[in-house]
């Protein structure tokens, strides 16, 4: 799990959890032990391979846990091996002069590790594990982990449209697992009472949520099943063996009812019902044996009337399919229904938006195999994946300062911008723009992440700048910045004479600055329904020998151009 | 290109000088010349004379270096009039040929003609030729406002070894937009057509050139490589998959493209893109599918009726001068309308070339996967073309599929021919792969079941080996114990039922013999039981088990006891209310004990 996601904390940090559970309600085992140490070790060792993880496996708080009950269940099991070799005197004479020095050197311990977690500035937690323990602490201090929609705490809807009838199982699977509280049910309890809590934070963490809720709803559907069919089954035996109930105690010419026999002997079945109520399995398979009447009796009373169990039989049979019709909705409309190729109904039928592919495919056939894509970072893997082209950022964000770059040179003037692609080697910039057929997640509204992240690390970017009275707007009330920034210009390049006003349909509004031209980019490429557009960096401007002062400041890479001009009597840009 | 004219023109005086070859005249030549496509195609109708008194069989048909270059197809067909039939059983064998004292700058086919031609004879014939890559755009880069201008070159007069008597050429041109073109002496225009001519009399090896510069916004698609895969299966299908490499062969697009402008006026701006393209596949083709590496391309439409199938195909972008995609597709055939045999030997009769019309295709490799299994393989082709041979190795494949792969290049839609593909095959083989299947699952299974009843642990003699041996005997020895102890309580429940009967029927004796019966069984059983539980001693169920056949004396006895009371009361006649009084405590203990030994059963019954 290391190599696919770091979702992989939570695990190393649940196990840890059940084990110190375990040996705090005294259920240390030799198993526990066996099952937990290689675990610590072999996994430590494991993910330790893994190129992103490193050394951050011994070295991040996260990780911490899983070394602390490591410890733990040493001493616990040295303390258990010390018990049985010595004499119950003895062990109390060790106990004493173990636990006072241990407590000693645990303090200094603790001390020294108190410390140089404080010392770090995130107390040794990465950006995620510290906004799921504290959620507000992303939109406070890390833009980039809160810009992605993933990030957010989801919505009460979104639980039932994900994990749906479950959501009501899961208690009644939570209940079950209480009934008898085993090694087992304490860690599924332990899991869905964490999940819920991570997902509650982060829609993504659903993920970790939905095996446990499948976990616990299941146990409460094969309990109720267990009941269910149990009853039925005794009911139907229990009919063929009435009669030979009866027919006893008619020898005794004891005229006695059916339920007068079940009413005598209630007193002291149930008494006797209590001691071997521990596994209900028992009894049941009890029940099924005809020759144990006087069991089937005792059986009786656990049981549900027939018509009951039947029907709730079939409800639950019915629930389940309506789960399983649910489940085949969701996973084809919402789960598989690829981001990248959007349909919309209209009254002629489906219409396809495969807009993305367009690009990526035009940028694969039509440019350089070396030239290099500036986009923000949400299109970074498509982009590899599927135009085979270099990419600046992508969706690995662990490189914050060069998203920040990106972000950036998106919120800056064009000319700007184009200094910073230049020094990136970039070629084009791609945006994603949806203002011309309502494609809401689109580039602008990402914008002011971008301004957001790009500010972190820069801080000649700043928020504010973009605001009008605080409100994020790209109408004619918007500031100057926002309607010069690189992102407005390649987003509405020439939008304006798609329909004469520039309405955009996203944001509802007519856009601020209608007509400008582009002096640094030049447009390569629009898909069908204008949803991508690349845009192709201008060559480097000649330098003229009179003018060369002035872009002395420049990064550009215009080395050899002072001399070819001075031959050029005209350059042609200018 | 003016300058190179000019030498052309040098050179093909200088040609004038050289003696002609032979005596034949050529007495009437038209040639019509269509632009109208991107693939140049030149249609001439000779008549050729015999002037001088030997007899004559060959026609030597002569190109300039720069036009055989670009030349894809070269047929020539007798003359039927009207009526012109291409069809290719009757055309005319041409081969290129060498002859000594010809110019280098010239390529020459001779054309044998089906009887030789006497002293005053003459013969009409057709000549038509294909070339690619004949049109050059000019200027090479537009913008995406601009119209795409192509230039063409020819010789007003027909370039032959032979003198010509009469002849006339006319240009046909896609439309009258017409940027300049050579003006000759008769050259006249009719709307999109030049004509030249009528001339009379032009000696042999005479050049005239013409230029010929005009609008173009025809598709220039151009697949650069083409690779048809055709699988043959005989469950009755053939898999056609076509992985084209296109680019668009025009001038190339400079500047911006503008989506906009594309989208406002796209027959101005962007007139010399193409946006689609048609394939005529053949009638019930299948399971048509158009994708490429980045999953299923959604625009295309296939119309289908019992002639053919259309196949109409949008690129995922509109295609600008130079702009290149890359798409796949691919088709099912009924494998009958395909596969036939003939002397033993199966054929397969399929085109050779691309289904799309009017695609210049660089280089086509055509490969036919041919059935595991299949010998003999030779392939006929109309034309000449490359081949060899390779092994795919696909699904359930042992030695790898037979692959004949045939390369040509410089293909246009005239190589669309029927090739065919002649192999031996043995039904059987087709038997090969299923059997495979289901031997492979047998023995799968088979070994399943060997696995779960073989006893397959290495050392026989480690502890935990014989200890589960051991727990395995136990166990069975606890089965035979239990069903012993069943059989017991069902004695019991016999003795029961004697007893009820006895209430109901007052039949003693009935009842004593059911007494007698159990307890013969009841010894037997306890017999039985004995060397069973001499061999649990040991093993650590061995309480329980003593446990349950204590219990289970305890509650034989009070069977027997009850059993006897009741006997008694009934022989001393006794009032039933009064046995019952007396059987009451017994029979507590009696349920009581029983539950206790139930309990017990259960409880083994789970170790």
């Amino acid at each position: 799990m290391v190599c696919s996601w770091g979702g992989y904390t939570f695990i190393i940090n649940l196990i840890p959890m059940h084990v110190l559970l375990c040996i705090v309600t005294g259920r240390f085992s030799s198993r526990l032990y066996i099952a937990y140490a290689p675990l610590v070790v072999l996994g430590t060792l494991l993910a330790a391979l893994v190129p992103v993880v490193g050394f951050n496996a011994v070295m991040t708080s996260e990780h911490f846990a899983s070394f602390l009950v490591f410890i733990i269940i040493h001493v616990v099991a040295f303390v258990y091996y010390i018990k049985g070799i010595l004499s119950p005197k003895m062990f109390k004479v060790a106990v004493t002069l173990v636990v006072s020095v241990g407590l000693a050197v645990c303090c200094a311990v603790i001390a020294v590790l108190i410390a140089l977690v404080a010392s770090s500035p995130t107390k040794g937690w990465s950006g995620r594990s510290l906004s799921l323990l504290d959620p507000t602490y992303a939109s406070k201090y890390i833009p980039i982990i809160a810009s992605v929609s993933e990030h957010q705490p989801p919505t009460w809807p979104s639980y039932f449209m994900d994990i749906n009838v479950l959501a009501f199982l899961v208690p009644a699977g939570i209940i079950a697992c209480f009934l008898p509280l085993s090694d087992a049910s304490s860690f599924v309890v332990l899991y869905i009472a964490t999940s819920v809590y991570f997902s509650g934070v982060m829609v993504r963490l659903m993920l970790v949520l939905a095996p446990a809720a499948c976990i616990t709803s299941g146990i409460a559907l094969s309990q109720a099943f267990d009941v269910f069919t149990g009853s039925i089954k005794f009911q139907l035996t229990g009919a063929s063996s009435n009669t030979e109930v009866d027919a006893a105690e008619t020898s005794s010419s004891t005229a006695e009812s059916q339920t007068d026999a079940v009413k005598t002997e209630k007193p002291e079945e149930t008494a006797k019902n209590r001691p071997s109520r521990k596994s209900k399995k028992k009894e049941r398979e009890h029940g099924e044996k005809p020759s144990t009447e006087a069991k089937a009796e005792k059986k009786r009373l656990l049981a549900l009337p027939l018509e009951s169990s039947v029907i709730s039989l079939l409800l639950l049979v019915l629930l389940g399919a309506f789960y399983v019709v649910h489940c085949v909705w969701a996973a084809a409309e919402a789960y598989s229904a690829p981001s990248i190729v959007l349909t919309s109904r209209s009254h002629d039928g489906l219409h396809v938006f495969d807009d993305f592919r367009e690009a990526y495919a035009w940028l694969r056939h039509n440019t350089d195999v070396d030239d290099k894509v500036a986009s923000w970072w949400d299109y970074g893997y498509q982009t590899t994946a599927m135009a085979n082209r270099t990419v600046i950022v992508d969706n690995n964000t662990w490189n914050n300062t060069h998203i920040a770059t990106v972000g950036t040179a998106m919120s800056s003037p064009e000319r700007a911008a184009w200094e910073i692609f230049h020094s990136l080697d970039v070629k084009y910039v791609l945006v994603v723009f949806g203002g011309l057929v309502g494609y809401p997640s689109d580039d602008i509204n990402k914008f002011l992440w971008m301004v957001r992240i790009g500010g972190g690390v820069f801080p000649h970017i700043k928020e504010p700048d973009y605001l009008r009275d605080g409100q994020y707007r790209i109408d004619s009330q918007a500031t100057p910045t926002m309607l010069n920034c690189l992102m407005y210009k390649l987003s509405y390049y020439r939008f304006v004479e798609t329909d004469g006003k520039g309405f955009d349909r996203v944001r509802q509004t007519e856009i601020g600055k209608k007509y400008f031209k582009l002096t640094h980019f030049e447009e390569a490429f629009t898909t069908h329904h204008w949803m991508v557009r690349i845009y192709k960096l201008k060559p480097p401007k000649n330098r003229i020998r009179g003018k060369t002062k002035k872009s002395k400041s420049k990064t550009s890479s215009t080395t050899s151009s002072p001399k070819r001009s001075g031959t050029k009597k005209k350059n042609p840009w200018q | 290109m003016e300058s190179f004219r000019f030498c052309f023109l040098m050179l093909t005086i200088a040609i004038l000088a050289s003696p002609a070859l032979s005596d034949l005249v050529l007495s009437k030549v038209d040639r019509r010349i269509y632009l109208t496509s991107h693939i140049v195609r030149i249609s001439s109708t000779m008549k050729v004379e015999n002037a001088g008194s030997e007899k004559e069989s060959k026609v030597l048909l002569a190109f300039p270096e720069q036009q055989a270059k670009n030349m894809a197809y070269l047929i020539a067909t007798p003359h039927e009039g009207k009526g012109k039939g291409k069809n290719p059983v009757v055309a005319l064998p041409v081969e290129a040929a060498n002859p000594k004292d010809m110019p280098a700058a010239l390529t020459l086919y001779s054309v044998s003609l089906p009887k030789g031609l006497a002293e005053g004879d003459s013969f009409t014939f057709d000549v038509l030729a294909v070339f690619t890559h004949a049109l050059r755009p000019i200027p090479e880069q537009i913008t995406q406002a601009d119209i795409q201008l192509v230039l063409y070159q020819d010789s007003a007069h027909y370039l032959s070894p032979y003198a010509v008597k009469v002849q006339s050429l006319s240009v046909k041109l896609p439309d009258s937009r017409i940027e300049s073109y050579t003006k000759l002496e008769n050259t006249k225009i009719h709307g999109s057509e030049i004509k030249y001519g009528p001339y009379e009399n032009i000696p042999s090896f005479s050049y005239s050139p013409i230029a010929v510069h005009f609008e173009s916004n025809l598709p220039f698609a151009v697949a650069h490589e083409l690779v048809r895969e055709i699988e043959i299966s005989h469950w009755g299908n053939v898999q056609v998959t076509e992985h084209y490499k296109l680019i668009h062969g025009g001038a190339q697009s400079k500047g911006e493209f503008s989506r906009l402008d594309f989208q406002a006026r796209p027959n101005v701006r962007g007139a010399s893109a193409f946006r689609y393209l048609v394939a005529n596949l053949p009638p019930r083709a299948h399971s048509v599918y158009y994708r490429d590496e980045i999953g299923n391309i959604s625009t295309s439409h296939l119309r289908g009726d019992s002639k053919k199938t259309e196949l109409l195909i949008e690129p995922r972008y509109p295609m600008f001068g130079g702009w290149r995609t890359a798409f796949t597709i691919g088709y099912g055939l009924p494998l009958q309308d395909f596969l036939f045999e003939s002397d033993g030997k199966r054929f397969l009769n399929i085109t050779f070339s691309s289904p799309m019309v009017e695609l210049v295709i660089d280089a086509l490799i055509v490969k036919v996967v041919l059935p595991e299994g299949s010998s003999d393989i030779s392939v006929a082709a109309p034309f000449p073309v490359e081949q060899w041979q390779e092994t795919k190795i696909s699904h359930l494949d042992i030695d790898g599929r037979p692959v004949v792969v045939l390369k040509k290049t410089n293909v246009v839609p005239e190589h669309n021919q029927f090739f065919q593909v002649y192999y031996h095959f043995s039904q059987l083989s087709m038997l090969r792969e299923p059997l495979m299947l289901i031997s492979g699952f047998f023995f799968f299974f088979v070994a399943c079941i060997v696995y779960m009843h073989a006893d397959i642990s290495i050392s026989k003699s480690s502890a935990s080996y014989l200890a589960k041996q051991q727990w395995e005997e136990v166990q069975a020895v606890i089965q035979q114990v239990q069903n012993i102890i069943s059989r017991c309580l069902t004695t019991h429940d016999n003795l029961e039922a004697s007893l009820r009967d006895l209430s109901r029927t007052g039949n003693i004796q009935a009842c004593k013999a059911a007494r007698k019966a159990a307890d013969g069984l009841l010894k037997e059983l306890s017999k039985e039981l004995k060397p069973l539980l001499t061999f649990l001693q040991s093993s650590p169920s061995a309480a329980q088990v003593e446990e349950l056949v204590a219990k289970e004396r305890e509650l034989q006895e009070k069977v027997m006891v009850k059993h006897s009371t009741v006997v008694d009361g009934y022989e001393k006649k006794l009032g039933a209310r009064d046995i019952e009084n007396r059987v009451a405590l017994q029979q507590q203990k009696l349920t009581a004990l029983r539950q206790e030994v139930d309990d017990l059963l259960e409880f083994i019954d789970e170790i």
